[in-house]
């Protein structure tokens, strides 16, 4: 069992994120009301599935009339990103159980993610910590969607405005990486790269591709950088 | 929406998300993993923070419907920025984007 200092300190990581899912999980809600779903299918869908994006995507689709398998590829290919997150915990999960750390792999989301990379790099915190933060923040998404299919359309919540604690997580987030010159790098070419896919039509991977060249650029980066001399801030 | 195409949706795309999510931890947990693999892990944060704001901010011809649409959600996110820096909190800068977002809209 986790000690109570533990919940506490994961429940006050998660705080931010919970709150933004209430924010964009009411009006996902709704948009599911609309296509006809109940309560019960968006809980099962927060629970078994629990995607933001993926969760917005599908009652769109539907009503743009795409067809299952359709909407099963685009959603799939969108939340291919989720496998960068899986990986780069790996090696935080080394002293973990494997049925902890699957566990905790298997409810990570952008959000959550992002609140564990501040945590695990600011150095005490821990997989357990880290798999409530992802607990707290799906029950604040599970329950705003069901409370958003029971109100319906009853409130109107501005869908561009509460998406944007999301974007301002992101960008706190960002902003407080470390300031090597290969993060920036990583940075840059990640943006490029979204921009890039973006143009070209491709919106639905645009992520998981910006991010993997952002990588890939900044390796390049350091490997020129090593070969050249300059050894001083490598890492 | 069907019940049955509510589970056929649900199944199939919890079966790939599940797989994305689980199968790089099962494969790389409890591996000495080389040098150059632990920098590239080392930053994906960076890029993919920098690559969801970009999702969030940039899209193709965002200024064809006029200049504001499109430039309220950047200077709002300056303004999340300077927040950030100065607070390094996610509630402050969540909760100054959206005032700072709803504000904008309202003027």
């Amino acid at each position: 069992m986790p000690s109570r200092a533990h919940v506490a300190q994961a429940f006050r990581a998660a705080v931010p994120v919970m709150l933004g899912y209430v924010a964009i999980g009411i009006p996902c809600g709704i948009l599911c009301d609309s296509i006809g779903l109940n309560a019960l299918q968006a809980l099962l869908m927060s629970c078994v599935f629990y995607s933001g994006a993926g969760q917005f995507m599908i009652p769109n689709m539907y009503l743009a009339g795409a067809p299952a398998a359709s909407i099963i590829a685009s959603v799939s290919f969108v939340n291919a990103r989720q496998m960068l997150y899986s990986a780069y915990f790996a090696p935080y999960a080394a002293t973990a159980s494997k049925r902890l750390a699957l566990f905790f792999a298997a409810t990570v989301t952008d959000e959550s993610y992002g609140v564990s990379v501040a945590k695990f790099e600011e150095g005490d915190w821990s997989i357990d910590r880290a798999l409530m933060v992802n607990l707290f923040s799906q029950s604040s998404w599970a329950i705003s969607n069901a409370v958003g299919v029971l109100v319906g359309s009853a409130i109107g919540i501005p869908l561009d405005i509460a998406a944007f604690a999301m974007t301002s997580i992101f960008i706190c987030l960002l902003v407080t990486q470390k300031l090597t010159s290969a993060n920036i790098v990583a940075a840059v070419a990640a943006m490029l790269g979204v921009l890039l896919c973006k143009a070209v039509g491709l919106s639905g991977p645009a992520i998981l591709i910006g991010a993997v060249s952002g990588v890939a650029v900044a390796m390049a980066y350091e490997a020129m950088r090593a070969r050249w001399g300059g050894k001083h801030e490598l890492g | 929406m069907s019940w049955a195409e509510f589970w056929v949706i649900l199944i199939g795309c919890s079966i790939t998300i599940l797989a994305c999510r689980v199968l790089p931890m099962l494969l790389l947990k409890g591996r000495e993993l080389p040098a150059w693999a632990s920098r590239a892990l080392g930053l994906i944060p960076a890029a993919a923070f920098a690559a969801l704001v970009a999702n969030d901010l940039f899209a193709p011809g965002m200024f064809e419907a006029g200049f504001w649409p499109a430039a309220i959600p950047l200077l709002v996110a300056c303004i999340v920025v300077l927040v950030a820096l100065r607070t390094r909190s996610l509630l402050w800068s969540a909760v100054t984007g959206v005032a700072a977002y709803a504000l904008l809209l309202l003027i």
